[in-house]
């Protein structure tokens, strides 16, 4: 049984001028265990959607299930409860200002009615988790923001939940931190076991900790699936402008016959474009290239633009294919 | 005015001006807190919004706000003789001093509380915390430095106030002013209190400022 289960969810915001369909109808199963990634552009719903897991947000229809429980079918008090075993972290990270680190991680466990010599005992493990013992008196104010989000994610710890919700909890970092707290997650997801959905904008996020995705646009859900099936071959318009979205900003511009080369997971240690090179005599040009590791395995993605002679391009397309890469014409919009 | 009589007279001035200051920011505070609270929380965008409840405190806040000081203290005189069993006077005072500081501290509470971070409520909900506990662990500590510079600009305005009801039948200072600086033309006694009124309002700023500034956490060391 999947520990979250969303059923035919929708979300309308009915405003005085306008109604806007946020969300429409979601189905998604993340089972215990996963971190699963949602990401979409802005405006997508992804806020919406996280919001309405946990039922900050009413959805309009449809129903969210986490653990078995129906939350529509939940008093005020057991949805209370329940929002105990399903923490959240923000992209502001939302500290209590007025209160010091020890104060900020104390208050989650106030909220659940928890006694005081048991809740300085747990502050003493969680800052020991997140590397913080050394700043416990200190203020937000005086943290950085990677300080600050290790703080919210001892405060989302603290009442030993299933679940943590993440919104853009990376965005405001610059990109060692997010490293650092990516990772700090991945641990926690690792020893821990707890669940993690993971809200981004950006798919370098995604890449870097996830084991399941699912696209979002528009309010509905283009794709799902694992990390490797979506990156690899995503089959989304909305997945392929996420996932190329550099590569098309830099082409546009040639207008000459360009192919894109995918490499899906084993083959990005040989040197392709090399033995490409010396075995077909050739010229290629590069126009983009990124590889990333993705679950240990290699994945990546680059843009060559072929000679003018039509031999040629067709030798090369056929070497590549031949070395069981993918390979894709790429029109000028990049997709 | 001969100096030894002037000083016991200006002595009990500024003890009734004080008197009517403190009680009559005490009241306002214990009637304008509930009713900031239920403003913010009724609000459209509160966290149990309640459009009749929200309109109709918004409305009588506002009216009883834009109503001058001095025409209130006689539009409510038969209800401060019922209360006080009298008209004149520092204590009679306080009923219209309280009528009329109570929205305004009200206002001035609801704009501190309005001023903490949504997000940081959102937070606390998505924790489970109930409106109650949102109210007493983070709305109002959250806001307490706004709070308290709000609470020292309404206690100064409570002075004005109260020197303002001199003009009829109030006590302190004001009462002084007019009946001694305006009456008898004695304009010494007239400065005296005014110099008096500032001295008081720069000590009220001075100490509500004091104490925002210790308590809050925002600042960096
Ligand atoms: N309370 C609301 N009232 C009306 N419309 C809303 C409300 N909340 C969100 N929306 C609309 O719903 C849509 C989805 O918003 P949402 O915040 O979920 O997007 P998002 O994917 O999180 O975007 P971003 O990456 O910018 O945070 C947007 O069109 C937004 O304007
Ligand atoms: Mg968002």
């Amino acid at each position: 049984m999947p520990l979250i289960e969303l059923k035919h969810l929708t979300k309308t915001f009915k405003g005085k001028t306008q109604t806007v369909e946020a969300l429409r109808d979601i189905n998604l199963e993340i089972n215990q265990g996963d971190i699963y990634g949602i990401i979409g552009m802005s405006g997508a719903g992804k806020s919406t959607l996280v919001r309405c897991i946990n039922f900050l947000e009413r959805p309009t229809s449809g129903s969210v299930i986490i653990d078995g429980k129906d939350l529509s079918t939940l008093s005020q008090k057991e949805l209370r409860q329940l929002r105990q075993q399903v923490s959240m972290i923000f992209q502001h990270f939302n500290l209590l200002q007025q209160r010091d680190v020890r104060g900020n991680i104390a208050f989650a466990m106030e909220i659940a009615g928890k006694k005081k010599a048991e809740i300085d005992r747990r502050i003493d493990e969680l800052l020991e988790i997140v590397g913080l013992t050394d700043r416990q008196h200190n203020y937000p104010s005086q943290l950085s923001g990677g300080q600050q989000q290790r703080v919210a994610i001892a405060r989302a710890l603290a009442t030993n939940p299933k679940i943590i919700l993440c919104d853009e909890a990376t965005s405001a970092l610059d990109p060692t931190t997010t490293t650092s707290i990516l990772n700090l997650l991945r641990e926690i997801n690792r020893t821990l076991g707890i669940t993690i959905v993971i809200i981004t904008h950006e798919m370098s996020v995604v890449e870097s900790i996830c084991s399941h995705v699912a696209i979002i646009d528009d309010g509905a859900l283009a794709e799902v699936g694992t990390v490797e099936q979506v990156f690899s071959q995503p089959k989304s318009k909305a997945a392929k402008k996420l996932i190329f979205r550099k590569a098309g900003a830099d082409t546009g511009v040639m207008g000459d016959r360009m192919i894109r080369i995918v490499f899906e997971g084993t083959a990005s240690n040989e040197p392709y474009i090399a033995s490409l090179i010396l075995e077909c005599h050739v010229s290629v040009n590069i126009m983009y290239a990124d590889t990333r590791d993705v679950g240990g395995k290699t994945f990546g993605q680059m843009i060559l633009q072929l000679p003018e002679d039509h031999l040629q391009q067709d030798k090369i397309i056929y070497y590549l294919r031949n070395k069981g890469l993918r390979v894709e014409e790429v029109s000028s919009d990049g997709h | 005015m001969a100096i030894e009589k002037m000083v016991p007279l200006m002595l009990g001035g500024i003890r009734d001006t004080m008197y009517m200051t403190v009680v009559s920011t005490l009241f306002a505070y214990l009637l304008g807190f509930p009713l900031a609270i239920l403003l913010v929380l009724t609000a459209p965008k509160g966290l149990r919004p309640h459009a009749l409840v929200y309109r109709v405190l918004d409305a009588v806040v506002n009216i009883f706000r834009s109503i001058p000081f001095l025409i209130l203290m006689i539009l409510v005189i038969p209800l401060t003789r019922l209360i006080a069993g009298k008209a004149y006077g520092s204590t009679a005072t306080i009923v219209p001093l309280v009528i009329a500081a109570a929205p305004y501290v009200a206002r001035m509470i609801e704009s501190s509380l309005l001023e903490v971070d949504p997000g940081v409520i959102e937070a606390a909900q998505s924790m489970g915390a109930s409106i109650p506990a949102i109210i007493l662990k983070v709305i109002i500590p959250e806001a307490k430095t706004s709070l308290i510079v709000g609470a020292t600009i309404s206690s100064g305005t409570i002075l004005g106030y109260s020197a303002m009801s001199g003009a009829i039948g109030g006590g302190g200072l004001g009462q002084i002013a007019i009946s001694y600086g305006y009456n008898r033309y004695q304009t010494d006694v007239l400065l005296v209190t005014v110099v008096l009124l500032v001295i008081l309002m720069q000590i009220i700023q001075a100490i509500g400022m004091y104490i925002s500034r210790k308590t809050d956490k925002r600042i960096r060391e």
